[in-house]
């Protein structure tokens, strides 16, 4: 008294897995089984030139940095102060164009603080719009927490990384 | 049946600085295992026994004696003397033998014999290739597994997760693909740039995952055997987190069109885009539920990150709030019988790993250190893998339901994000 199943599989090296199910009267389970190996294969991602923007005009942002509170998003009094004489620089040179890159301290998950950290930098954005600055002069995005400033995991260092760059 | 308890997981865990496994507690009431030495005439017996015992301890579903702890090792049935075995308690006996076929393939026959009915329940044949040894011996291991407790083993699945290693100025990222212990590790991807959210396609061929390559964050998704890949949607906007539907068909993601993070999902044949979500707050980390008819996802509307879920199969439906507990809860993803959500939770000043029952009210931690995430779950239910970070440096642990805790290998940088493919064999 056989009851025979077979199950077949096929993979990238035209092998095949036979799975035979024997029950008998003493109900052995019988199998066969090919291990299946697929292949793997590494790829470079391309590397991305650093930016041309020539490092004068660049000089005068390297050092606006506003910070955040963990969870927020809101400017304090400090970043709006910092945010105005960026403003005031980008009116002083109609042919500066920024980017802003937002980030977020480790805690939390990866994918919040991608979101988070484009908050903190819309933050940013928002205030340079009421001010006047066209919207095609400045770009903006997220790093989350993959770019920390400082590698700790305490208050001092989450408190050096929640902050979005001026560029 | 088992009963598991999630209990008594909270146990310190000391380091180790290669795969060591850890069972500080493991099921109530293991399957006591003998599990004599493979013999025959290939010398790869001692690795097949060596790694067949790995997996089964990991499993934490096992007391597993091997030679030096028997009363006899019979070297055949004929051998077998049951009363030897009963004496000591042992539930099921395993033997096996590897032998070469040719130059080019080796064959592992195994059996399974039950105490209790002083017979054979099981004798299977796995054939391979000799420098395949791990791979063989995994779905050994997974077909004594599935013999002894009913349910499909995962030592023959992967892991995928991303590396960085950091030096003065800048860093390199790695996509890596591994066997489900940690070992066999190969690079899928290498950037100087941020790679990050990995997850698998659902017949596991295929990864999905965001790169920063391009100067902002992009969903990529790319073939493991040949390599091929491609940038699902050529715009100008952020895109992230993406996640595979159960039938393969969508990529569910999230985009930042409008500046605010909302998610939609793609149709990955004709690149159809469906917002699924419109709220000024974050809303982001979307999965599938196991059929498909649900849409999981993190969401800051209500003034915290919370997780919502949505159906799909009613028309304009209001999102539902899945987690009320605490003020930090994310990231997601139903259990593969969809009974219940794991996701991140925060007590305290602390981020653990959480799992949640549809059909409870309250929060069941299944880990206690201070900034565990990204949970990825065994395709067969039973094993969480996460990521943990210790000394300031970032690895890999897994728990399984059943109380067993175990580390994969640190290597080289910061281990983080891991992911669980499909059943492989």
């Amino acid at each position: 008294m056989f009851n025979i199943q077979s199950k077949i599989n096929k993979n990238l090296f035209n092998l095949f897995i036979f799975v035979f199910l024997i029950s008998s009267c003493s109900s052995i389970n019988v199998t066969e089984e090919v291990v299946y190996d697929g292949g793997i294969s590494t790829v470079e991602a391309s590397i991305r030139e650093e930016s041309s923007l020539d490092y004068e005009t660049r000089a005068i942002f390297t050092n606006a940095t506003v910070y955040f509170e963990f969870d927020k998003f809101n400017l304090n009094s400090k970043s709006l102060q910092t945010l105005k004489s960026a403003v005031a620089a980008m009116k002083d040179n109609s042919s500066i164009k920024i980017t802003i890159s937002g980030h977020a301290d480790e805690r939390g998950t990866r994918e919040y603080n991608l979101a988070l950290g484009q908050r903190r930098a819309e933050s940013v954005r928002d205030y340079f719009a009421v001010n006047g600055i066209n919207a095609n002069r400045v770009t903006v995005k997220s790093y989350g927490e993959e770019r920390p400033l400082s590698d700790g995991s305490d208050e001092t260092s989450y408190a050096k990384n929640r902050r979005a760059e001026i560029n | 049946m088992k009963k598991y308890l999630l209990t008594l997981l909270l146990v310190a865990q000391p380091i180790f600085s290669e795969l060591v496994l850890e069972i500080t507690r493991g099921s109530d009431n293991p399957y006591s295992v003998a599990l004599i030495n493979f013999n025959g005439s290939n010398s790869a017996k001692y690795q097949v026994t060596s790694i067949v015992k790995n997996d089964l301890d990991r499993t934490g579903e096992f007391r597993i004696l091997e030679n030096n702890k028997l009363l006899s090792i019979p070297s055949s049935e004929e051998e077998l003397n049951y009363s030897d075995f009963k004496l000591l308690g042992v539930d099921f006996i395993v033997m096996g033998s590897v032998a070469e076929e040719d130059i080019s393939n080796i064959a592992a026959t195994y059996k399974v014999f039950s105490v209790k009915t002083e017979s054979q329940i099981r004798t299977s044949t796995v054939y391979g290739v000799p420098n395949k040894i791990r791979q063989l011996s995994h779905y050994i291991s997974d077909g004594i597994y599935e013999e002894i407790t009913g349910l499909q083993g995962v030592a023959s699945t992967r892991l995928l997760y991303v590396t960085e290693e950091r030096s003065k100025d800048r860093s390199l990222f790695k996509l890596i693909v591994a066997d489900a212990d940690g070992s066999n590790e190969q690079i899928l991807l290498r950037s100087t740039e941020p790679i990050i959210s990995p997850s698998w396609s659902p017949d596991s061929k295929q990864v999905a995952y965001v790169s920063f390559e391009t100067g902002m964050a992009k969903v990529f998704t790319q073939y493991i055997a040949t390599g091929k890949r491609e940038i699902v949607l050529e715009n100008q906007f952020q895109i992230s987190s993406p996640s595979w539907s159960p039938n393969g068909k969508y990529l569910s993601l999230t985009m930042y069109q409008d500046g605010n993070a909302e998610i939609y999902i793609l149709n990955l044949k004709n690149k159809n885009l469906t917002r699924l979500t419109n709220h000024f707050s974050i809303d982001t980390e979307s999965s599938w539920s196991p059929n498909g008819s649900k849409v999981m996802f993190t969401s800051g509307r209500s003034g915290s990150p919370q997780l919502y879920e949505i159906n799909l199969r009613k028309f304009n439906t209001m999102p539902k709030r899945v987690t009320f507990e605490g003020n930090y809860n994310a990231k997601g993803s139903y259990l593969p019988n969809g009974e219940g959500v794991i996701f991140v939770h925060r007590k305290n000043s602390s981020f653990q790993i959480a799992l949640k029952y549809f059909n409870e009210n309250f929060v069941r931690p299944l880990t206690n250190s201070k900034l565990d995430e990204s949970p990825s779950i065994s395709p067969n239910g039973n094993v969480i893998v996460y990521a943990i970070s210790e000394n300031g440096t970032g690895l890999l642990a897994g728990v399984t339901l059943s109380g067993a805790r175990f580390r994969l290998p640190i290597q080289k940088g910061e281990v983080r994000e891991p992911s669980w493919s499909g059943f492989l064999r």
